[in-house]
């Protein structure tokens, strides 16, 4: 770095504004920009290097130091010519976008995955198989070059589908580079400004800035010009860019723009993370690997066992291409990604919003939830949560509402200590909300003051017209060297014309200043017991975590100042001690009220719910506690230890259930001590991690082979919401950059609505799970036909159009169906499945699929097929070993059984009506199929034959959609059916009900003897 | 940072996969043991042997409701088919007259299939009918079979008979005889009780000058109605088809000639868009001479 030369220039984005311009008209603060490219990374490290803490150096220099290391002048600035020199070596203040997969490759991306490269061969084989037909014979028939475009049409049609369907979903990162123009960079009349590029302070006046984006910590953060902290995250002379400023002024230098500010790593290192493999997608290449292993191996054999045959390779290539298209579920991966985004539709009604469909799934088998604190699992507002007056610590509401206040009102302490609250507070609502329930109301100023300011509007009402009632004749506001906060005001009361000074504050700085103490309304004085009690209540307090203000008043003898006396803050011509100590009121940011209950349910469904937070380890623990993160009974470490009073060393690892670990202990630990942490403890809580932290626990969590959800919210959570294996960020409070790396946003930023989450993913993993085993079924009966054509020699039983006819036709809407199919058991009652032995589709499912319902199915539909020639005049013995004469085209007296004599066309459209028949067949029985697959493991009656309407709406697609086939396009040659005679609709019922009869009873005996032998070879 | 996968070493595939296949710790097989081996061997054979039976079962109610004399159905059959004999690969036929054994596979086609016409034989097993009209044999309640046919005498086919023909049917002389036969439908009343017969044309223009004439046997290419109805395999056991024999007299040589015959009845239609043999036949003639 020594050899850079560190210049100044302008902060303007633009880099066409000059440095005198930046001096801005009301002259609050000036900016001036510095360049320092001492983070550039080498490319082969750079993510090596980001998983380090955050190395900035420049918070512990000096102003002098500062000024030599960029080579600037605080005052004067950069030149323009250098300001514009850097520029061009560093380019603008701007995130670098993160690079896109171009559309192109996606789209083709999807015309090769999955079954489409089979089905290209099949359609190459087609074109190559004319080719040769034609080479041979110039007259030779089109059907092949059809079946070629058919097949071309079908992967074309599938591919555009599901990029459209990917398309719709997904823009992740996008809006890093939206979130990048800022030029406005001054602070005018106290509204927020976002800090541009990452600067160093130099001079502040009362400067607060609001961090949560970037660390998570909600109250807003004081900043000043000394170095407070080794930490530059801590420390208070750094502002961040894209941070807000909330009040105050500063001047600041320029230390870092672009890229290499803060969050530009934060951003480069999310867009650094790879995202791995969805364990849905996982799920679904081992299907298509099975499917398509199935369908190349049997296509081989039966090509080879053809050509042994002593057919024609020309043949044989057609059959090739039949025992594919057969094999091969073409509306299976759309069937799919639609009944994936039904449930995303259904997950968004109940503000769930996926982004990602996959990710629909990969919440259903998350077996570790990473919670963020504020703002997933808490309200993210100040909340005051108990009062201590009277000598008794009181429960406030912190519910949403506050409606619920039960405390003791009744005590003259409360009747002091409310109008403190009132009075000492500087927050106001915003004008015109008059219709907006309190709690949702904009508050201008604090945090803490807020909080006090609503919750005395709750109890009181309107605090206004209080306040107006009792003005305000001079104020101290608070400062973080006194560390209090003091008014006066003139009472209410008409007689009594005293004025009333009021004070809050620092418990400990508040009670040194007064000498009595309130106690049912009655002053006394502060003796040593009473000061012990507020100690006591007061550590107690803050060992829940919470943030503890002290509140005071005295009335001002009206003889020494009278009504026209005039109040000088600055001179302070007026007592601040001797006061009356009133009470202490406690604030926290308090848990949600819906979440303990979704922590438990989270529990139950096995789901371990880890806490990852930035903000201090005491509040951290008591919001776990208060949400049962750490349940009621168990103990950390540093628990056990102090209830035995032994030093922490001796204690028992095995004894704690629980563990508070902070960022400081985390960096010093191995992964293997990680590993060790994560799965020794069941309870665990991280605080003060930083955004690098959280990307290490979510890879520890993964290395247990766990499947891992983060919530977020800031932009420093987006490098470990895209490490997740689903990330979710909280819709209202989530940063740009956290919705963006998330796979799902929380509409309502409510963690229970992750537990909904987890129910539909867990639902719609069992449900496809029917799908793929009903669609695979009836591969065996669109499969064998060609076996038999081959090996026996009959009319070919069905043809390919047909078969797409089926599987994308009257197959698809019967298996979206099964999406709407409920849970057969308490789905939340289980343990999340194992991502590497629970697969989706297992050997059971394959075999009771292929080798028992399918193979049920073909017998079926072949009983149809030799009905119809039949009772057309070829009985079966007939028909075997006929394939040659009935296909060659110059026999126009094929003798039947009866010694008929058939020509070549009426044969084909015989064949067209065993076509039909077999079709016909397989879907009547696929109508049973769909019946038995509604469930796995319980009785059709238990789950209830109409409970699911799509279902039925399913079959009656099927159904219509047979029928206009048949009867409907008959006539088009071209699709190969024909009007088939009404009678032949049900001659496959009863192998329909044969069946129904048999998946029965494999259910009971599953049912009967759970575990035994049957259990593990039919239970799928 | 992605974790990296663990690759298995080639070793190491081997090595699972001879687990797989022998595991000698828990003396599992393929993945199972013994026992369980056995027991999926007795499941799938008694389950198979249950599907077997039921199939057998379906199948054979199925057949139950078929008739052995006449099949339940024949709408696909309502116009009967024309074909040709000598039956050839693509419908053409083609005489080389110098070169013996371009035409003395059909020859030897001819002679086989002409073989049960011979008087003898028809004499011996069919019937002399009354031509003109249908020679019907109700069962009138109780099953009357075999039924009896009426003879169809080689020696009506003249010229085209190939009794003590030298020319073999024409072949050697240029001059083939082609016989066209209308397909068999069982009950099927062809030409509704009108006199029918067979046409030959040449397709188009120039075909049909190239063609030439001919003559048919019986004269004018007559079907007669005795011949039906066919009342199936099985009842009508020595049914002989009735032909007509078309010699081609002086077709030009060396070119192919587009020749289609059809059957002019009144209750038979020729001209189905799509089965091209409906009612006709075409076929190509081609005579090279050098």
């Amino acid at each position: 770095m020594a050899q850079k030369t560190p210049e100044i220039y302008s902060v303007e984005l633009s880099g066409t504004e000059d440095v005198g311009k930046t001096d801005t008209g009301d002259g609050k603060e000036k900016y001036r920009g510095l360049k320092d490219k001492r983070l550039e990374l080498k490319k082969n490290h750079q993510k090596e290097e980001l998983k380090k803490e955050v190395d900035l150096e420049d918070h512990k220099l000096s102003i002098k130091e500062l000024e030599r290391k960029y080579g600037t002048n605080i005052v004067t600035g950069l030149s323009s010519t250098q300001a514009a020199e850097l520029l061009a070596r560093n380019g603008p203040n701007a995130l670098t976008p993160p690079k896109e997969t171009p559309e192109i490759v996606k789209f083709l991306k999807q015309m090769v995955g999955g079954f489409s490269i089979l089905l290209w061969i099949g359609a190459i084989l087609c074109w190559i198989a004319y080719g040769i037909q034609y080479f041979n014979d110039k007259s030779s028939s089109l059907d092949s070059v059809y079946l070629g475009c058919v097949l071309a049409l079908v992967v074309i049609l599938t591919g555009i589908f599901a990029y459209y369907q990917e398309a719709k979903s997904t823009n992740i990162m996008a809006s890093f580079s939206k979130m990048i123009p800022q030029q406005a960079l001054v602070i005018r009349d106290s509204e927020k400004k976002t800090i541009p590029a990452d600067i160093r302070l130099l001079s502040t006046q009362g400067c607060k800035v609001d961090n949560s984006s970037l660390t998570g910590e909600s109250e807003p953060q004081s900043r000043s010009c000394e170095f407070t902290h080794d930490n530059p995250l801590e420390t208070k002379n750094i502002g961040f860019y894209s941070t807000t400023c909330l009040e105050g002024t500063a001047t600041g230098m320029v230390i870092n723009t672009g890229d290499r500010t803060i969050i530009g790593q934060i951003a480069s290192l999310a867009s650094g993370v790879g995202h791995e493999k969805t364990p849905i997608a996982i799920e679904i290449e081992h299907f298509v690997h099975i499917v398509a292993g199935v369908a190349v191996s049997i296509g081989i054999l039966f090509f080879i066992i053809a050509v042994s045959m002593k057919y024609y390779v020309l043949d044989s290539i057609i059959f090739l291409i039949g025992i594919i298209v057969a094999n091969v579920p073409e509306g299976l991966l759309a069937t799919v990604t639609v009944t994936l985004s039904l449930t995303a539709k259904r997950m968004a009604k109940k503000n769930c919003l996926v982004k990602n469909l996959e990710a629909v799934e990969t919440l259903g088998s998350t077996s570790i939830i990473c919670s963020d604190k504020t703002g997933t699992l808490t309200q993210n507002r100040m909340t005051v949560a108990h009062l201590w007056f009277d000598n008794q610590i009181f429960v406030a509401d912190t519910s949403e509402d506050h409606s619920n206040q039960v405390f003791d009102q009744s005590s003259g302490t409360w009747a002091s200590l409310s109008k403190i609250i009132t009075l000492c507070n500087r927050a106001e609502f915003r004008p015109g909300q008059e219709s907006v329930p309190i709690m949702k109301k904009v508050v201008v100023g604090d945090a803490s003051e807020t909080a006090l300011l609503k919750f005395s509007e709750v109890i009181l009402g309107d605090v206004m017209e209080i306040r107006k009632r009792n003005r305000k004749v001079a104020e101290i506001p608070f400062n973080s060297t006194n560390k209090f906060q003091l008014s006066i005001h003139e009472t209410d009361d008409p007689s009594d014309k005293r004025f009333l000074m009021v004070m809050k504050g620092a418990p400990e700085r508040v009670l040194e200043k007064c000498s009595t103490i309130m106690v049912n309304g009655q002053e006394q004085p502060l003796d040593d017991s009473t000061a012990e009690a507020f100690h006591t209540a007061y550590m107690e307090l803050g060992g829940l975590g919470e943030r503890v203000l002290g509140f005071c008043h005295l009335y001002l003898p009206a003889d020494k100042f009278p009504e026209t006396y005039s109040f000088d803050v600055d001179t302070v011509n007026f007592p601040t001690s001797n006061l009356c100590f009133v009470g202490l009121l406690s604030m926290i940011d308090p848990p949600r009220s819906t979440v303990p209950d979704a922590v438990t349910k989270c529990r139950s469904a096995g789901i371990k719910v880890i806490m990852v937070t930035g903000d201090h380890p005491i509040t951290a623990k008591a919001i776990a506690k208060s949400v049962g993160i750490i349940s009621a009974n168990s103990e950390t470490v540093e628990d056990i230890a102090k209830r035995l009073n032994i030093p922490v060393e001796q204690v028992s690892k095995r004894d704690a259930k629980a563990a508070v670990v902070t960022g400081m202990e985390l960096k010093d630990m191995s992964p293997e001590q990680l590993d060790e942490l994560l799965t020794d403890y069941s309870e665990i809580v991280f605080a003060r991690t930083s955004p690098q932290q959280k990307l290490i626990i979510v890879e520890g969590c993964q290395r247990q082979d766990a499947v891992v959800a983060v919530t977020g919210d800031g932009v420093n959570d987006s490098p470990a919401l895209k490490k997740a294996d689903i990330g979710i960020a909280m819709g209202i409070a989530g940063s740009d950059a956290a919705k963006n790396a998330a796979d799902m946003v929380l509409l309502d930023d409510n963690f229970a609505s992750i537990v909904t989450g987890v129910e539909e993913g867990r639902l719609i993993f069992d449900n496809l799970k029917k799908t793929i085993a009903y669609t695979l079924t009836k591969n065996i009966a669109e499969l064998c036909p060609f076996l038999i054509y081959i090996i026996a020699g009959l009319p070919l039983p069905i043809g390919t159009i047909t078969i797409l006819f089926i599987d994308l036709g009257t197959d698809i809407i019967p298996s979206i169906a099964l999406a709407y199919e409920k849970a057969e058991s308490d789905i939340m009652n289980r343990k999340p499945r194992h991502k590497k032995k629970d697969r989706l589709v297992n050997a059971p499912l394959a075999i009771y699929s292929y080798l028992h319902i399918g193979l049920m199915q073909a017998l079926g539909a072949f009983v149809v097929y030799f009905t119809v020639y039949a009772q057309e005049g070829f009985r079966p013995s007939a028909l075997i070993n006929l394939r040659v004469e009935w296909e060659k085209d110059s026999v126009n007296d094929l003798e039947d059984s009866y010694g008929q004599e058939w020509t070549q066309y009426q044969r084909k459209y015989l064949e067209w009506t065993g076509y039909t028949a077999f079709f016909v067949g397989i879907m009547i029985q696929q109508i049973a199929d769909l019946i038995i697959r509604k469930t796995r493991r319980n009785s059709i009656f238990q789950q209830g034959l109409f409970r699911n309407k799509v279902i039925w709406v399913g079959i009656a697609s099927q159904i219509i959609i047979a029928l206009i086939l048949s009867y409907g396009l008959g006539s088009v040659s071209a699709l190969n059916f024909t009007m088939l005679r009404p009678q032949y609709w049900f001659v496959a019922v009863p192998h329909a009900i044969l069946i129904w009869v048999y998946d029965e009873v494999r259910k009971l005996f599953i049912r009967l003897y759970p575990g035994s032998w049957w259990d593990k070879n039919m239970y799928y | 940072m992605v974790i990296q996968k663990e690759k298995k070493s080639c070793g190491q595939v081997v090595e699972e996969w001879k687990e797989f296949v022998w595991n000698p710790r828990t003396h599992q097989f393929m993945g199972r043991t013994g026992t369980s081996w056995a027991f999926i061997l007795l499941f799938y054979l008694v389950f198979y042997g249950f599907l077997t039976a039921m199939f057998t079962l379906t199948m054979w109610v199925m057949l139950q409701t078929v008739s052995d004399h006449t099949p339940k159905y024949q709408d696909r059959l309502a116009t009967p088919g024309l074909m040709i004999r000598p039956k050839t690969e693509n419908l053409d036929v083609i005489v080389n007259v110098s070169d013996t054994e371009s035409w003395d596979q059909h020859v030897q086609k001819l002679n086989k299939f002409l073989e049960p016409y011979n008087d003898s034989i028809q004499a011996q097993k069919n019937d002399v009918c009354r031509p003109g009209r249908y020679y019907e044999q109700p069962d009138n309640g109780v099953l009357n079979y075999p039924k009896r046919a009426c003879q169809f005498n080689r020696t009506q086919l003249g010229d085209c008979s190939g009794i003590g023909d030298p020319t073999h049917y024409g072949y050697s002389t240029g001059q083939p005889c082609v016989f066209i036969k209308m397909n068999r439908v069982i009950n099927f009343y062809a030409g509704a009780n009108q006199s029918m017969n067979v046409t030959c044309v040449g397709k188009r223009d120039e075909d049909a000058e190239n063609l030439g004439s001919f003559v048919m046997f019986p004269a004018n290419g007559n079907i007669d109605l005795m011949y039906f109805p066919y009342y199936g395999k099985k009842f009508h056991v020595n049914y002989t088809q009735p032909l007509v024999a078309v010699k081609f007299l002086n077709v030009t040589p060396n070119v192919e000639v587009n020749v289609e015959c059809r059957i002019n009845a009144a209750n038979i239609a020729t001209d189905d868009e799509r089965d091209k043999f409906a009612g006709r036949v075409a076929f190509k003639l081609r005579i090279n001479k050098t």
